[in-house]
């Protein structure tokens, strides 16, 4: 018994800190963000490892939801979504968590233009590390083909502004983006990127246990890349399908409750093959 | 012949200059369900298409109404009670023909 208690123990220790290494991520989806017209458009929201479809957290409810829409130079208008989010479960091979849906009807998104959706989560604490964390997202979608804001910083706290349509990559190109914090550059920001290998099911409200990549080393599974001296990144895209960047803790909150912030700033991209 | 040439040459060159514009015209149109339609347009890099003309038409082609883009590059004109079809009209090359039966809520 003794024998095979040590080396067991000895892969949970293992298998622990191994998972430690991966990334929070939020998940801020739709299947599709180049379309042709408008529609209605069925949103998950969850908070979780989505290179491995790996631990899920509770992300301690929904803050702002809106988007931001802009066809052409007219006037960009906000609208608060916040009305059609709806608490549901995600559950991924081995753990669930709150998370949200939302329908949001096609009078919403009728226009040809760009839609720059936000969501502020509230405070998810890591007990592990003993701190909160704070994933403000963004996901930018657009009808028609006539662009708006997508090169447009919403003003967030923290956010990362693409200078690349991040609807319409193809595999190969790099994808280049600012990191701004209360507007200004953030220079040697830490950024995470993770590929979306298990794909979300909406009608089940699940990833599944089967990855689309082979990782061959932890290193690949939640890639490290620094913004410039400009706060600039960029990321040669190599595979079809959605990458997420997460710029760790340059949000300007830095406490709450008494303990350590992490305000992080995501982005969603989706890249599609040259066929 | 050689004229033809040169002739052929500069259509190909004006011809490939528009593209190299890579401002193609869009246009979408619905029915609002209150006996009117609104049409927004643009051009894929983001231009406005406000003043560009707008000629709604019947079935056989004859003018119901000629308007304009607002500056909104929007147009709302009252629902024809036949059939009818919409032409965004930014110069030649570059217009968009909406048929009324796909135009819906």
């Amino acid at each position: 018994m003794k024998k095979h208690f040590i080396p067991l123990l000895a892969a949970i220790c293992v298998l622990t800190v191994v998972s430690s290494a991966f990334a929070h991520f939020m998940v801020l989806y739709t299947p599709e963000i180049a379309l042709d017209e408008g529609r209605d458009l069925d949103v998950r929201v969850l908070f979780s490892h989505p290179a491995e479809a790996g631990h899920m957290m509770d992300m301690g409810g929904v803050q702002e939801f809106y988007v931001v829409k802009q066809r052409g130079d007219a006037t960009a208008k906000k609208v608060d979504l916040k009305k059609y989010l709806k608490e549901i479960t995600w559950s991924n091979p081995h753990a669930s968590a709150p998370a949200f849906s939302a329908l949001i009807p096609k009078k919403e998104i009728r226009s040809m233009g760009d839609y720059v959706f936000v969501m502020k989560p509230g405070y998810y604490f890591e007990k592990e590390e003993d701190l909160y964390m704070q994933q403000i997202t963004k996901l930018i979608l657009n009808v028609g083909g006539i662009p708006g804001n997508w090169a447009d910083p919403v003003g967030l706290p923290c956010e990362i502004v693409p200078l690349i349509k991040p609807y319409g990559m193809w595999v190969g190109n790099v994808f280049k983006a600012q990191v701004l914090s209360d507007g200004k550059p953030v220079a040697g920001a830490e950024v995470e990127v993770e590929y979306m290998s298990h794909m979300p099911n909406l009608n089940t409200n699940s990833m599944p246990a089967k990855s689309s990549v082979e990782y061959p080393h932890d290193a690949f599974v939640t890639q490290t890349i620094f913004s410039d001296v400009n706060g600039y990144i960029t990321f040669g895209v190599p595979k079809a399908g959605w990458w997420g960047f997460a710029a760790l803790g340059v949000g300007p909150e830095k406490e709450y409750k008494g303990k350590e912030l992490g305000q992080d700033a995501v982005i969603w991209v989706k890249a599609e093959d040259m066929k | 012949m050689k004229k033809m040439m040169i002739v052929l040459t500069l259509a190909a060159m004006v011809a490939f200059a528009g593209q190299a514009f890579a401002h193609s015209p869009l246009m979408s149109c619905f029915d609002n369900g209150d006996g009117t339609i609104t049409c927004e347009g643009g051009f894929s890099d983001g231009s406005s298409a406000s003043g560009v003309k707008m000629h709604i038409q019947d079935g056989e082609g004859t003018s119901i109404l000629e308007t304009k883009m607002n500056e909104d590059s929007e147009c709302s004109f009252a629902k024809p009670a036949s059939a009818y079809v919409v032409i965004f009209d930014s110069g030649e090359g570059h217009t968009v023909e909406l048929n009324g039966a796909d135009i819906v809520e």
